[in-house]
């Protein structure tokens, strides 16, 4: 096992090293960037200009140059030994273009000796190794990406935390409940439900809700004034509102107040869910339920109950330990669309406009983060499978 | 073992992906072709387009394609859809318009079907037009993905098609289509679809003049995509941008207009509605075109009494600093947060705290002709603090472009304005001096500041040399005035405004330094800038939420009158969000580029009609739609 846990954490930072340089290079690559509004603006940009704001985002270093300073905050300048410079007058960027008249090629090289004045230390992160993602560029410009990121992680935690307990506890037993009783009336409706559920994009159940809740809620509450309004978006109100003739004034802030507006984005996440998960539940249930020891237990006497939730359960579930595992990742990278329609204040919210307004530090960021939860959660995966199913030895 | 080996060609890609990225190619590499056929190779965007170099086909594009459908395909809530039409690269309501051209053809496709007949394009048993030689007469046309000119190019696409014109679209990602070596920046289409984004002053130098047409040559620069040489207007546009005298800057403008009309390079299509919607509770609201809506919300109260105004917006600012940020979602904030030195309703200016706009006829300031001869510093033709050599092309004092001889005198303008603002105190309670305004040129003149722009500071001095600007702007001992010397040769339109921002010279930070201490590169990264500046407007930042809301209180040092005491900024991320918000009774104002003029303005109107909650405006914008025609080929 042990010899098992050191090949797995290898693999993983081989992993993660191959990610964080490929998105890297993606980024890299992609048309677009920070610089694509310039176009639109109805002014002369000199060369001299256009240099200027393209190092203001590191444009002119050499890609892997950024990526090294990105991930290990190196270089910063030239090789200092006893206050002598080394490799001061090797180039590391192209400060700005030559024009094929002029040539073509780099007609203005950064060096490493111009590094601490083009890219001053203040601007440059330490390294994302040692726990520095750097500076926003675009969506908060000059403010740690960290702060960011811990300004809207709890609100993900709190949106996926919340949306995870309940679809467990509702997809779990419907799951159970519909493999159990396979061909009933409750089978046929429950199977076709969830997959509807399973096959409707997230938005619209998004929209559903914001439309029965919101825009038409207060037409729905001149019919039956009991009908609740539910707060469209955001985390908490700014003012007092009414939800239904059995809840008059709501204060902003209170807990009541961040509950209703958790209401309707646990809603569509959970419907989600459960959607997929009892379905996969109950599949895993009846292939379980046709197994020889599951015969034999009943051939043994047991009451039926028994041989539901101790033999019969507890071994479905195991291929779900997978699923659960998976979800740790999106406690940090949240639900970008339900978070966008919704105006939830959260990770996945803030990595689309990370993508969309280019901030690519922000992004690969996010992406980095993501990556190592996702590689950790599939070795925790494994390891948990090892335990909950004793056939499986890892050597 | 297979796995090893994938890791291992992995880690080998990786490592010559690293490698060939960081080889520089050689200063002044030459082409990689041999030396005849290199000579022989002909500039790409220099060989005239085989079709639209024709002005009868540019005038039949003009003349097939009706504006008034396709703005009925995108609004069709706009009852008077025709206000959007166009017929120049300025709307009506501008002052530099001096319309109706009706050069340019308005929609009428038996007239757009003679001219292509005339120039050849005869059409024949198929839908599209042929020439002699069989070819068709097909046409690319690239433009943004996005729903919006997706839905009225195919309006156009239909009725080009009714002329026996084929077109072949591109509906490319935005990225790709404004990158900064893609699409536009490279010329890279025949026909092209965009926006510019009108201002209170006209520009379009950089539009319209020959020497900005973008080539290889000049490294792409210029943002005149047609290729549109004509000679009067370039001489117009390049006179209308250096004048101060604005009746000469109308008849300059006009002379361009007229041009533009007979040429037909580009198609103006119509100016995009905006629409902006508030709660009937909320009342003060100004919707302009050139200004934005927050500009007034000192004036801003809600009828209920309520003490706070609650305004959506689906983007959040980047930045509290409006040196380095251009969102609109900023300015937003900004003009309440922070606070106004001139505003610019109706597509003019009005001096607020500036203490009267600093124009020619007001006295404050001065254009005098001075002589120039080599070595001195001056403001070239492009826009750039230069120093006067042989080559260097300058605007003379007559306002002609003289390209300097090495040896004479040249005679240019020079002017120089003083600026001064009404008194004022910050939201700590101290009060602005003439230091504020000292930092203010300091810091936004400083390259390392991240500013997004230096090119006020050029036509004062070279931002690169430490103290030159400083040395060009003299500040009153006794009060908040400052004189500014520009170079010989600027004639900026704008020049009557005040340049700078200002900022707190006196303010102690929390790590302890004094503002006026701190080095310019630093500052973006400042809490005290970047995310609670101290205002002299109506209102300051108490607290920004990142990802939810900025929340605003009044500023108890503001001189004039604010009616209501606190504004919360929240941000809904989404169109449709945003309206189920303000329907809700959560947020009371919407700005257009919120509200935007999509689908949603349908919402908005149905539910001002039917629970009378909501009140709205619906206005032609700056922005206007065109399409460019590109006259050369690669």
């Amino acid at each position: 096992m042990t010899a098992y846990l050191i090949r797995r954490l290898v693999q993983m930072l081989i992993v993660v090293f191959g990610v964080s340089i490929f998105m890297f290079f993606l980024f890299n690559i992609a048309p677009g960037g920070p610089l694509t509004g310039l176009q639109q603006q109805q002014r002369r940009i000199s060369p001299e200009e256009l240099a200027r704001i393209r190092a203001q985002y590191e444009l002119d270093l050499y890609w892997p140059i950024r990526y090294t300073r990105w991930l290990v905050g190196w270089p910063q300048g030239p090789l200092v030994i006893d206050g002598q410079e080394w490799f001061a007058n090797v180039p590391v960027g192209c400060y700005m273009e030559a024009t094929p008249e002029q040539g073509g090629g780099c007609f203005n090289y950064v060096y490493l000796s111009e590094m601490p004045k083009i890219h001053p230390p203040i601007k440059s992160s330490r390294g994302i190794l040692f726990g520095d993602f750097g500076q926003s560029t675009v969506v908060q410009a000059g403010r740690p990406v960290w702060d960011l990121l811990t300004s809207r992680l709890w609100a993900t935690v709190e949106l996926q935390v919340i949306s995870l307990v309940l679809s467990l506890a509702i997809a779990v037993p419907l799951g159970i409940y519909s493999a159990v009783h396979q061909y009933s009336k409750f089978d046929y409706v429950f199977t076709t439900t969830a997959f509807v559920g399973s096959s409707m994009p997230t938005f619209f159940f998004a929209l559903l809700f914001i439309l029965g809740f919101t825009i038409l809620g207060g037409r729905l509450q001149e019919l039956w004034p009991w009908w609740p309004t539910l707060p469209p978006g955001l985390r908490e109100a700014v003012r007092p509102y009414d939800v239904a003739n059995w809840l008059n004034r709501v204060d902003p802030g209170s807990a009541l107040d961040r509950f209703l507006h958790l209401l309707m984005p646990v809603g569509v996440l959970t419907i989600v869910s459960v959607a997929s998960w009892s379905r996969f539940l109950r599949s895993s249930m009846l292939e379980v339920l046709r197994q020889d020891y599951v015969r034999t237990a009943r051939a043994k006497g047991l009451i039926e109950r028994v041989v539901i939730n101790k033999h019969a359960l507890r071994n479905a579930l195991i291929p779900f330990i997978t699923i659960i595992v998976l979800q740790i990742p999106l406690f940090f990278a949240g639900a970008i669309v339900t978070e966008t329609v919704f105006a939830w204040p959260g990770m996945g919210r803030l990595y689309f406009d990370a993508l969309s307004r280019s901030d690519y530090n922000v992004a690969l960021a996010f992406i980095y983060v993501t990556t190592i939860l996702t590689v950790a959660a599939t070795l925790l995966g494994d390891i948990l499978y090892s335990i909950v199913d004793p056939r499986i030895r890892y050597s | 073992m297979q796995t090893k080996k994938i890791f291992l060609w992995t880690l080998l890609v990786m490592l010559a992906l690293f490698a060939t990225a960081c080889v520089p190619a050689a200063p002044g590499a030459l082409p990689a072709a041999g030396g005849e056929a290199s000579s022989a190779e002909v500039e790409e965007y220099t060989t005239p387009h085989p079709i639209l170099s024709d002005l009868r086909v540019r005038q039949a594009l003009a003349y097939c394609i009706d504006r008034d459908a396709l703005i009925a395909s995108v609004y069709p809530y706009v009852e008077d859809g025709a206000a959007l039409r166009m017929d120049s690269f300025l709307p009506q309501t501008h002052w530099a318009y001096n319309g109706p051209y009706s050069d340019l053809p308005q929609y009428d496709p038996e007239a757009g079907k003679a001219l292509l007949e005339e120039a050849g394009w005869a059409a024949g048993d198929g839908p599209v037009r042929a020439n002699a030689d069989g070819e068709l007469l097909v046409l690319k046309f690239a433009t943004t993905s996005a729903q919006f000119r997706q839905t009225w190019s195919a309006v156009m696409i239909q009725n080009l098609a009714d002329c026996g014109i084929q077109i072949i679209p591109t509906y490319a990602p935005a990225s790709w289509w404004f990158g900064d070596t893609t699409g536009l920046a490279r010329r890279d289409f025949e026909l092209g679809a965009f926006a510019w984004v009108g201002q209170a002053d006209p520009a379009g130098q950089t539009l319209y003049a020959c020497d900005q047409i973008p080539l290889p040559s000049n490294n792409w620069e210029g943002q005149n995509y047609m290729g549109w040489c004509n000679e009067t207007a370039s001489r117009a546009i390049v006179a209308a941008n250096n004048t101060l005298v604005r009746e000469e800057r109308i008849a300059n403008y006009d002379i361009v207009q007229q041009e533009f009309a007979k040429d037909v390079v580009s198609i103006p299509v119509f100016q995009r509605a905006e629409a902006e919607a508030w709660s009937t509770n909320l009342t003060g609201v100004i919707p302009d075109a050139t200004e934005y809506a927050t500009t007034n919300i000192q004036e801003w109260a809600l009828a209920d009494g309520g003490d706070t105004i609650v305004v959506g917006m689906t983007q959040e600012p980047d930045s509290m600093w409006a040196l380095v940020s251009s969102m609109a979602a900023q300015r937003l904030v900004d003009r309440a947060a922070k606070g106004v030195i001139t505003s610019q309703y109706n597509y003019d200016f009005q001096p607020v705290l500036q203490d009267g706009l600093s124009t020619l006829e007001s006295g404050l300031a001065t254009n005098e002709v001075v002589e120039v001869t080599a070595g001195d510093q001056v403001y070239d033709i492009g826009g750039q603090a230069v120093t006067l050599e042989e080559g260097v092309e300058v605007v003379d004092a007559e306002g002609n472009p003289v390209v300097y001889d090495g040896t004479s005198t040249v005679s240019m303008n020079k002017l120089t304005a003083t600026y001064k603002l009404l008194p004022f105190t910050w939201s700590d309670g101290t009060e602005g001096t003439v230091a504020d305004m000292e930092l203010g040129a300091q810091i936004d003149c400083d390259p390392l500041s991240g500013a997004t722009s230096l090119s006020g500071c050029q036509s004062i001095g070279n931002p690169e040399v430490e103290g030159d600007i400083m040395s060009k702007i003299s500040f009153s001992d006794s009060a908040l005035e400052m004189t500014v010397s520009y170079l010989p040769g600027f004639q900026g339109p704008t020049y009557f405004l005040y340049p700078f921002n200002l900022y707190p010279s006196q303010q102690v930070l929390s790590d302890g330094r004094v503002l006026a201490d701190v080095p310019a590169e630093e500052w973006v990264t400042l809490p005290e800038i970047a995310e609670r500046p101290l205002s002299f407007g109506p209102y300051f930042v108490k607290e920004w939420n990142k990802g939810q809301s900025l929340v605003l209180e009044a500023n108890p040092y503001y001189a004039g009158e604010v009616a209501t005491p606190n504004v919360i900024f929240v941000f809904v991320a989404d169109t449709n969000q945003a309206v189920a918000q303000l329907l809700n009774g959560d947020v009371d104002y919407l700005d257009d580029s919120t509200l935007g003029a999509g689908a949603e303005v349908q919402t908005v109107i149905d539910a001002a009609a039917s629970t009378g909650a909501v009140d709205y405006e619906i206005s032609a914008s700056a922005t206007w739609e065109h399409i460019d025609i590109n006259m050369f080929t690669k």
